[in-house]
């Protein structure tokens, strides 16, 4: 089951959601780095007023031991800081790791299996006591507690002693593998190199708890603060939160957090139609509203592009995440490479495109990895289908493998009103694959069920459509779980449906995670892409990009290429 | 005069069965609105069976994607006016998709028809069944067949229906087991009916009658029950038809319904519903389609009811005088 939640929970973190994604020709998408752009009404921003965040899914479990974030989360960064956190700017500067509590983005040394921190000065909790680097070790030593699950997995596969350590409660003496030398300094002793240490730092598991004050299970209705905010109400798991100023919060330890408004009110449980026509409508505290998982609509991007006042108030951004088609070898006729080409030729991106959105919410890709240098995209093109799919190529190929007659597949989806796997998206692919001759019979599962089954290594399907995030910009998170052999999960979660155990893939997989010069890596990890790409493993179909509207009186709109998603901590209404 | 007021008193306390056919054609043929919903109904059949043909006459397919003619920018809206009509596409195209919206809509037309009247079928069948049983058979059977037809009719449809067509293998034709579905859960009103109307018309002089003359309970429930039972029983059908038609809209709307790409009215009108305001056209096809139908069968139902009311034959009588005795009024003045 471990990497279950990485799918789910990421895309709750990354506030994906109901992710309406389309996309424009291949050859026209948006420039790297030119896509988001920040906006907001007009005027200096300024410190105070109430900002009102509208949401469909609670802040649920609000523990920083239990949040499964990408780069601490958006409004649990407001309350937790990390040893390190996204850097706050627009588009691809906003994918660079930077200094929270630590003084820097950490220091490698073993070839990247021991990593030190060193912690800022002046670091206070929301009580004015001292934030310690002890209180780091028993944040990160909590989230192994079984009745504190629910975070990313990394810990317990790369700490020393991870994979058997049960939490602070029942193994009263920590962790080994975390040393606090000295109450300013941290040092983790992983099993093997990882590069990519400094980003997954900047998860909620890295905020420091203080012992004393610990709860265990109720922490969450009230966590002690280190960010500029702290929890004043924390109703229904999340549903309805207020936060006000931390006093002891300065600005001058946090160069990445504004924190300009004196309160901000989280209201969730809503629909998305409720949230995207409150923002449109923007009466009373709708006004300084924003929303951190709701895009909008194809319908209603329609509605707002035709009306000059709504369309300046929509945020533009891009995510690392991947929509595409999975194949199981282990499944006749997949296991037949011509096959798994045929189809790669026969997909008509345009529709496919369409049918999650339109171009402005999705764009076609022919790449494993998602557009953005940072996770080391590298353009191919193995199978070139051209915008519309190349019907006449497929059906060579189906006739060189031996099926002049055409061919019966069965593509399995989800029913789920997302627009990423749901019957639109499957639709367009069976059209498609058609004109090539290829029959889809189409088994449309309901949401659970499909996570379950398409996740299973023995039920696991022959064809499905599926999607993949980044858990932080890089292309290791995003290549790993899906191409590692050693990652082939037989008793859980499996999410490398091809089944590939390729020892010069592993090796490859290694060799990176030991680099730490991040703009090395991603090079290496878009050549490793590619060069899996030619087995033709998967069909990457497209990228999505979010469209979110925002209140008239919102200012200071900052969306990162990290999360996609407008930066709270940015947002000012005054 | 004289003639109508002798109909008038006729048919005093209702206690003979409805007249026998010929007459009710009769006096069915004599409501307009009711001979105008049959044609209406009638024409919608029509459609449903000409669906390829139709296709093909207009030249288009009803799974046939069209990219060029929506504006991918803006979420896939149709390019043109009134979603995208065209000498080609004569009610426009389908948002997102292209997809030709009048064939949609006549393939669309079989789905929902075969599920409205199979399942009105399947709930005519055991409605009958049980509620003549119920009133026919001994103290056991009666109460249990009462209690049976009480947690029918409490339970919630939707939830069972659900839970139904995810146990039925995925090859299974959606429409008939749809059909099936509703048919199943939703029989309960109909047995409380035929059940108590029975039991009125035991009372009855020739059913007592039959009894007497040594019939058995079963040639008492063919000759006698069942013909007499014909009125109530077709007038709650027509009912019934309409609200399996929004049943059958309501789960395509939970994804329960037919599988994609099959067009139906219910499925249309579920991923329309987003739409309403960038594409009104969209919505209103499948809705106006829906509202049509609907309405087309009750007015037909309450046509039905009144025809086999001899009551209500009288008084329709009447009120044709009046009209005449105005309009020949009216001409005299001119």
């Amino acid at each position: 089951m471990r990497h279950m939640s990485v799918i789910s929970r990421r895309v709750a973190a990354a506030a994906v959601s109901v992710v309406l994604v389309g996309g424009a020709a291949a050859a026209c998408g948006p420039k790297e780095g030119d896509d988001a752009k920040g906006g907001g009404a007009e005027g200096a921003p300024q410190k105070g007023g109430t900002l009102t965040v509208l949401n469909r899914a609670p802040q649920k479990q609000f523990d920083p031991a239990r949040l499964y974030t990408s780069g601490g989360g958006n409004i649990p960064s407001l309350v937790y800081r990390t040893l390190t956190t996204r850097h706050r700017a627009n588009g691809a500067e906003g994918t660079k790791v930077v200094p929270d509590l630590a003084a820097d983005t950490g220091t490698p040394s073993d070839d990247a299996k021991t990593w030190t921190y060193k912690l800022k000065d002046g670091l206070k909790y929301e009580d004015g006591s001292p934030i310690t680097s002890a209180d780091i070790k028993y944040g990160v030593e909590r989230s192994f507690a079984a009745e504190l699950s629910g975070g990313a997995p990394y810990l317990r596969d790369w700490l020393i002693g991870g994979d058997t350590y049960q939490g602070p409660y029942k193994e009263k003496k920590g962790l080994d593998s975390i040393e606090t030398p000295d109450e300013k300094t941290i040092v983790f002793k992983l099993k093997k190199s990882e590069g990519d240490f400094p980003y997954f730092a900047a998860s909620t598991q890295f905020a420091p708890v203080p012992k004393a004050k610990d709860t265990g299970a109720k922490y969450a209705e009230h966590p002690v603060s280190s960010g500029p905010y702290k929890v004043v109400k924390n109703a229904g798991d999340g549903e309805q939160m207020t936060l006000e100023r931390n006093p002891n919060w300065s600005e001058e330890t946090d160069k990445e957090r504004h924190a300009y408004p004196d309160r901000i009110e989280v209201k969730s449980g809503l629909s998305s139609a409720v949230i995207n026509q409150r923002l449109s409508t923007g009466s009373g505290p709708d006004a300084a509203a924003v929303t951190t998982d709701t895009n909008l609509g194809p319908a209603e991007l329609a509605q707002v592009t035709g009306d000059k006042n709504l369309a300046a108030r929509v945020g533009t951004g891009h995510f690392g995440q991947t929509s595409y088609l999975a194949f199981n070898p282990a499944v006749k006729p997949f296991d037949d490479p011509k096959v798994r080409q045929a189809i790669s030729y026969a997909i008509n991106r345009t529709s496919v495109v369409n049918a999650a959105g339109g171009s402005s919410l999705a764009e076609p890709t022919t790449t494993f990895l998602p557009r953005q240098k940072p996770l080391g995209y590298t353009p191919y093109d193995h199978f070139p289908a051209g915008a519309k799919g190349d019907a006449a190529k497929a059906k060579e190929l189906l006739k060189e493998a031996g099926h002049e007659n055409g061919l019966e597949i069965t593509l399995t989806h989800s029913t789920a009103q997302n627009f990423e796997t749901s019957p639109e998206v499957a639709t367009a692919v069976q059209a498609a694959l058609k004109e090539a001759g290829i029959t889809v019979k189409l088994e449309g599962l309901e949401d659970n069920d499909y996570d379950e089954k398409i996740h299973s290594f023995e039920k696991q399907p022959g064809l499905f459509i599926a999607h993949w995030g980044a858990d932080w910009p890089s292309g290791g998170p995003f290549l790993a779980p899906v191409f590692d052999g050693r990652q082939i999960v037989k008793d859980g979660a499996n999410f490398n449906t091809a089944r590939l155990d390729d020892p010069k893939v592993n090796d490859e997989i290694d060799a990176i995670n030991k680099i730490t010069d991040h703009d090395a890596a991603a090079q290496r990890w878009g050549a490793l892409d590619r060069k899996i790409g030619e087995q033709a493993l998967t069909v990457p179909l497209f990228n999505p990009v979010y469209k979110r509207l925002f209140g008239k009186d919102v200012k200071n709109v900052v969306i990162s290429n990290w999360t996609g998603v407008l930066d709270v901590s940015q947002v000012a209404v005054k | 005069m004289t003639t109508e007021l002798l109909t008038t008193a006729e048919p005093e306390a209702g206690t003979a069965p409805a007249s026998g056919p010929p007459q009710v054609w009769r006096r069915l043929r004599a409501r307009k609105s009711a001979l105008a919903a049959a044609a209406v109904l009638g024409l919608l059949v029509l459609l449903a069976l000409a669906a390829p043909l139709l296709a093909a006459i207009e030249g288009q397919d009803p799974n046939a994607y069209h990219d060029t003619l929506v504006d991918s920018a803006r979420g896939g809206v149709p390019f043109g006016d009134f979603g995208g009509i065209s000498a080609e596409h004569w009610l426009g195209v389908e948002p997102g998709t292209g997809r030709d919206l009048f064939v949609r809509l006549v393939y669309g037309a079989r789905v929902s028809l075969l599920v409205a009247v199979g399942a009105t079928a399947v709930q005519i069948l055991i409605g009958v069944g049980i509620g003549l049983a119920a009133a026919l058979g001994n103290r056991l059977v009666e109460s249990l067949l009462t209690h049976v037809t009480d947690v029918m009719v409490a339970m919630p449809l939707l939830v069972f229906a659900i839970a139904l067509m995810a146990v039925v293998p995925a090859d299974f034709p959606r429409p008939v087991l749809l059909a099936i579905a509703i048919g199943l859960l939703q029989w309960g009103g109909m047995a409380r009916l035929v059940r108590a109307q029975t039991l009125s018309l035991m009372k009855l002089d020739f059913v007592s009658a039959a009894r007497l003359t040594g019939g058995s309970t079963r040639r008492v429930a063919r000759r006698e029950l069942l013909p007499s039972l014909a009125a109530p029983v077709i007038t709650y059908a027509a009912v019934l038809l309409p609200t399996n038609i929004v049943m059958e809209a309501s789960m395509s709307f939970l994804g329960v319904g037919v599988k994609p790409p099959t067009p139906s009215w219910g499925h249309m009108l579920s991923t329309a519903t987003t739409w309403f305001r960038a594409d009104p056209m969209y919505v209103l096809l499948p809705a106006l389609m829906l509202f049509v139908t609907t309405l087309a069968f009750t007015v037909l139902g309450d046509g039905v009811r009144a025809a086999l009311d001899p009551r209500e034959a009288s008084r329709l009588r009447v009120g044709r005088g009046r009209r005449k005795a105005r309009t020949s009024g009216a001409g005299g003045a001119a």
